[in-house]
């Protein structure tokens, strides 16, 4: 938890920085693909172990896959209609077949309709939405951060001496 | 000096550059596996125990206690022993006792997500054990606050409970020997007969009857005088005989009269309407008077019904007496069978409790390949394949228990095969086979054999259960004030076979045989005694059988005993005329309470009936008949302007003849 509670101050530090769009993005992209997959099944597990290990900003990803995790819960019943016709497809069943007869793919549960929908879609709109994300951090940073800290209320702020220790304490630690 | 020299070298160093996999994660990530690895190696079995426990309460409603459970996840193994239910009608008692469950899942399975049993064995089976001490009964449920109605489901299951439970009251009421006692002595409440005229329901609802059969004549005398009568029918009969039929001098006169007649025809007609929908409300009324006076005989048949149960008039029939002795015997069975039931269909998935309760569903694919699950949540498809493992399959348990252990224990060997979400992809049916006996407890040659087939369209359910021997002790068939008779010491079999098709369809045949009988027989009534003692001593064999067949819920079921014919024969020169007399007296009773009124009011109907047809067909004539002038004075007229009309061309091809004729002198 406190690494976690780490991590997502992390991220709005981040955010409010000028560096680490990538790995911001690349979180928020993450967190679209796991707040799509059910909790129980490999793919999460997969991915978990992959923001945990690899430097992908976790604060980020969790954030991300909490928002998409409500998004997907409202768009179950579109999911649904496409995993019924991307299983239900004949062209693809023996495809199916296999990998629904094969180890470890099964774990997947992608012979859920809800489940194979819900991965279409993420899956789709990963990609773009990484490119999405890195535009709209940088945009941020530019109208939001940049105007705030030129805000009287910012400046009497970093004048302070709190600030100051704040300031050496992050670049410490 | 020199510290801080240090210190500003030390914030001013460049900071190490990280590489792409965060290495710091590694210790978090040890600590996180090592707590689940303690959860599972310490805590996780009890945790699994105590919630089958608590489940299991839950559901059977007593006790349920095991003594050690345990899990391997790289075995990928369960074992339980010592598992006690607890009898909830004896808590001091099990009701069973398993002394090991065990199995494995195939690892080969588990990677793809199924859930494969190659064997598990089940052994130390023993009924009616001790427990060490009482166990806890799941007291009944509070009352639900009267604001709360129930729901459609509850309400529908009430009516059924409520609906069975008058059924096996009417078709099973106990003390039969008890009412031929009184009867014989002459107690029998027939005396009482001449005080049944003011309850009687029947009277209640004739009385209704005839109050609403006056209603309905007030109201068709209203209706009558609604109708045309006899001036205004003559009246069109005036205005047609004024209208002109004939002698026409131009076309547009001859379509006037036409008009005339159409008007007073369309008059007519929707006279004759009105009479033709005031009829139909009569043979409407009529038809529903008729229905209601039926539902006063049938209402009849039942009062006296009721009167000969409330008499106590006994049925010395072979059925009867049958169902009312063996009520008692086999209520506990019944009661048992019952409790189960509801148990079933409370955790029973809907989709199959609509199947068993008759109700339609749609069938599902029956293909192999693709067979989809319904979830709260999307739709699972099985991808089977022949020979694949279907989502669960338990392919072999075995059943074994050794006797000695206990008293209770028995010498039991069985085997089920194949239990699995998907038999159509196996072939496979599960089968299970049980044979055995309890030398401890006298019960030997115990065979039972189900077998469910789902491999076709409709799935089939077909069951064998035999007892060669098993020992009867004090087991009452009648106890009651006037009269007592029990199976002091027997010995019998049961046999019994069924099947249940499509869910729906059960039929089943029970064969209950006892012998070596030691009866323990008295009454009250000196001679229903003798007869009983009589009869008894020469019954050395009962046996009892019972078939039936039909849809669930609703099972008829017949039930056949040599005791209920030995009986018969017994009481039947004895009380036949008794009975008869009773009977007699008690339709007399009826006739002269309700017979005459009900003659009366038969008379008045048909009276009534007779009166309005003739004068609705008397007016339907009279108008009938003024219809048809008007068609033949249509019809007149028509005739004479075509008459009138040839005449005139006769005479003008005359004239212009005559006048040719004339200009070329001829």
């Amino acid at each position: 938890m406190a690494i976690l509670l780490k991590q997502i101050f992390s991220f709005f530090k981040l955010l409010n920085s000028d560096t680490g769009t990538n790995s911001l993005a690349a979180g928020l992209a993450c967190g679209v693909v796991f707040g799509f997959a059910p909790i129980l099944s490999l793919q999460a597990l997969i991915l978990l172990c992959l923001i945990f290990f690899f430097r992908i900003q976790m604060g980020a990803a969790f954030l991300s896959a909490f928002f998409f995790k409500l998004v997907a819960y409202i768009m179950d019943p579109v999911s649904d209609q496409i995993g019924r016709s991307v299983l239900e497809s004949p062209g693809l069943r023996p495809l199916f077949q296999s990998l629904y007869n094969m180890p470890i793919v099964p774990l997947t549960r992608f012979n859920n309709s809800i489940v194979m929908g819900s991965a279409v879609i993420s899956f789709v709109i990963t990609i773009p939405l990484f490119f999405i994300f890195k535009k709209l951090i940088l945009q941020y940073r530019e109208k939001v951060v940049a105007r705030f800290k030129e805000t009287k209320l910012w400046k009497a702020w970093a004048g302070t001496k709190i600030h100051d220790l704040y300031t050496t304490y992050t670049k410490l630690y | 000096m020199k510290n801080d020299k240090s210190a500003d070298e030390k914030s001013q160093k460049p900071k190490k550059k990280q590489g792409p996999i965060r290495t710091e994660a590694v210790v978090p990530f040890l600590i996180v596996a090592v707590l689940v690895w303690g959860y599972f190696h310490f805590l996780f079995d009890k945790n699994i125990k105590s919630l089958l426990e608590y489940g299991g309460y839950q559901i059977i409603g007593a006790e349920v206690d095991i003594a050690t459970l345990d899990t391997s996840f790289w075995n990928a193994s369960f074992r339980m022993q010592g598992i006690e239910i607890t009898n909830s009608e004896k808590p001091s008692s099990n009701i069973i006792r398993i002394g090991d469950i065990r199995y494995g899942l195939l690892w080969d399975g588990l990677l793809r997500a199924r859930f494969v049993v190659d064997e598990m064995a089940i052994e130390q089976i023993e009924f009616n054990t001790q427990r060490s001490h009482p166990g806890r009964i799941k007291p009944p449920e509070p009352p639900k606050p009267k604001s709360t109605e129930p729901s459609a489901l509850e309400k529908e299951g009430n009516k059924l409970k409520n609906e069975a439970l008058e059924k096996t009251k009417e078709q099973y009421s106990d003390n039969i020997l008890g009412d031929v006692a009184s009867m014989l002595s002459g107690t029998s409440g027939g005396d009482q007969i001449k005080n049944i005229e003011n309850s009687l329901p029947s009277k209640a609802k004739l009385q209704q009857f005839e109050v609403e059969l006056k209603a309905k004549q007030d109201k068709w005398q209203t209706k009558l005088k609604t109708l045309p009568q006899g001036p205004e029918i003559q009246a069109l009969g005036d205005r047609l005989n004024k209208v002109k039929i004939k002698d026409f001098k131009s076309p547009q006169e001859l379509q006037d009269s036409l008009k005339q007649i159409e008007v007073i025809f369309k008059d007519a007609d929707s006279k004759v309407k009105a009479v033709q929908a005031t009829s139909d409300e009569f043979n409407a009324d009529f038809k529903s008077i008729d229905q209601n006076f039926k539902e006063i005989d049938a209402q009849v048949k039942k009062d006296i019904k009721d009167l000969e149960a409330r008499f106590k008039i006994p049925q010395i029939d072979a059925k009867s007496i049958t169902r009312s002795l063996f009520y008692r015997y086999m209520g506990p069975y019944l009661n048992m069978f019952n409790k189960y039931k509801l148990m079933a269909e409370k955790y029973m998935p809907p989709k199959v409790l609509s199947q068993v309760k008759g109700q339609n569903t749609n069938k599902e694919d029956s293909e192999i390949e693709i067979k989809p699950h319904p979830r709260a949540k999307g739709v699972t498809y099985e991808f089977g394949r022949a020979n694949s493992y279907p989502l669960f399959w338990i392919k072999n348990i075995s059943i074994s228990s050794q006797a000695g252990a206990t008293k209770e224990a028995g010498n039991i060997k069985g085997q089920i095969t194949n239990i699995t979400s998907n038999q159509k992809l196996i072939g496979k049916p599960t089968v299970g086979i049980i044979e055995g006996n309890f030398p401890g407890m006298n019960v030997s040659g115990l065979a039972a054999k189900i077998s469910l087939d789902t491999t076709n369209e409709e799935s089939r359910l077909d069951y064998e259960f035999k007892v060669a021997s098993y020992p009867i002790d004090g087991k009452e068939l009648v106890n009651s004030p006037e009269a007592h008779v029990a199976f002091k010491k027997a010995e019998g079999s049961i046999n019994s076979s069924g099947s249940l098709i499509a869910l729906n369809t059960f039929q089943f045949k029970l064969e209950n045989q006892i012998q070596k009988i030691e009866y323990d027989t008295s009454a009250k009534n000196e001679v229903v005694d003798v007869i009983l003692k009589d009869v008894f001593k020469n019954i050395p064999i009962v046996t009892l059988e019972a078939d039936g067949k039909g849809e669930l819920p609703d099972l008829p079921m017949n039930l056949d005993s040599n005791l209920g014919r030995e009986l018969q024969k017994g009481f039947e020169k004895q009380l036949k005329k008794r009975i008869d007399e009773e009977k007699e007296k008690l339709q007399a009773a009826i006739d002269q309470a309700i017979g005459k009124q009900k003659e009366q009011i038969e008379a008045q109907i048909s009276k009534a009936k007779n009166q309005y047809e003739i004068e609705l067909k008397k007016i339907n004539d009279q108008i009938q008949t003024q219809k048809n002038q008007a068609n033949t004075k249509v019809d007149g007229a028509k005739k004479d302007a075509e008459n009138q009309a040839k005449k005139k061309v006769e005479g003008e091809g005359k004239k212009v003849i005559d006048d040719l004729k004339n200009k070329f002198g001829l």
